[in-house]
């Protein structure tokens, strides 16, 4: 099974998909980390995440690029986080397939889905705020909308979350 | 005539082809997109969304949400366009908000 969540900065996004995590039952439990710790910003962010798992009994496993690579011991419950990073990784990092990376990421949730029982991508809306954009902003746009519509597509249950309330766009509003 | 919103890139056009069975040349023909961008050099938007719900089909992007922009031309087109819109709204006999491919009848009925 695969859901996919989406929301805007700071909507709660992450609260909600740990939350379909637990409620997944006794399952193993992996966290895929997409963010580089570039800076302090950074940092502080992956604390304040590192902080909201701990007692949940997550495998912390960092995946900045090449999805595909990932393997899982067991058979379990994944979230990875956040598509937006992953995407501005594969396309900008020396490391990353470039303009290969929407078919990269395809692959790469391809695999991880065959690896376990459910798949829970977090990724983010920054879609409504003009579309007055260019160059590298607005290659990165296009390409994270194609890799959300894909995961959507893909998806048994697509939610948006609005300040810690989800809208079920796609599937069934009872798995919460 | 259908109004078809969503964030950018939400696969609107190609929702607007799926639900009315129509190619590239028959979107072009009846449907018209990116409607946001017109209002700003309308003073009168009643007309302008008079004139564009002829259409069959009317697509907009919404560009409302972040920040307002710091610049008083950007802020005046993107207050406008969502003026427009709401008018395309209200004359639409189907509203439907296209998000991540997954289309949300918000007005009338759509029958699939």
């Amino acid at each position: 099974m695969i859901t996919l969540v989406i929301g805007g900065a700071a909507s709660g996004k992450s609260e909600f998909a740990e939350s379909l995590v637990l409620n997944a039952g006794e399952l193993p439990r992996y966290y895929i980390a997409t963010m580089q710790p570039f800076d302090g910003e950074c940092k502080t962010r992956i604390q304040r995440h590192r902080a909201m798992r701990k007692e949940k009994k997550f495998t912390t496993i960092e995946c900045f690029v090449d999805l595909k690579r990932v393997l899982l011991p067991l058979k379990g419950v994944v979230l990875l986080e956040c598509m937006s990073n992953l995407v501005a990784n594969e396309l900008y990092s020396p490391q990353g397939a470039g303009t290969d990376a929407a078919d990269a990421i395809k692959e790469g949730i391809e695999q991880l889905h065959r690896q376990c029982e459910h798949l829970i991508v977090v990724s983010n809306e920054v879609f409504t705020g003009g579309c007055s954009y260019e160059g590298d902003t607005l290659h990165y746009l296009k390409v994270l909308a194609q890799v959300n519509r894909m995961v959507a597509q893909q998806a048994n249950n697509v939610y948006e979350v609005v300040y810690g309330m989800p809208i079920c766009h796609k599937g069934e509003e009872n798995t919460l | 005539m259908i109004l078809i919103i969503g964030p950018l890139y939400s696969g609107k056009k190609t929702y607007a082809k799926e639900l009315m069975n129509w190619t590239d040349d028959q979107l072009a023909q009846y449907a018209v997109w990116d409607v946001q961008d017109l209002a700003a050099a309308h003073t009168n938007l009643e007309q302008l969304a008079e004139k564009l719900s002829e259409n069959k089909v009317v697509i907009a992007t919404e560009i409302g949400g972040g920040i307002v922009p710091i610049d008083p031309q950007q802020r005046h087109a993107r207050e406008a366009a969502g003026r427009l819109t709401c008018l395309l709204a209200q004359k639409a006999t189907t509203v439907i908000r296209v998000f991540c491919g997954i289309p949300t009848v918000l007005k009338g009925e759509v029958t699939l």
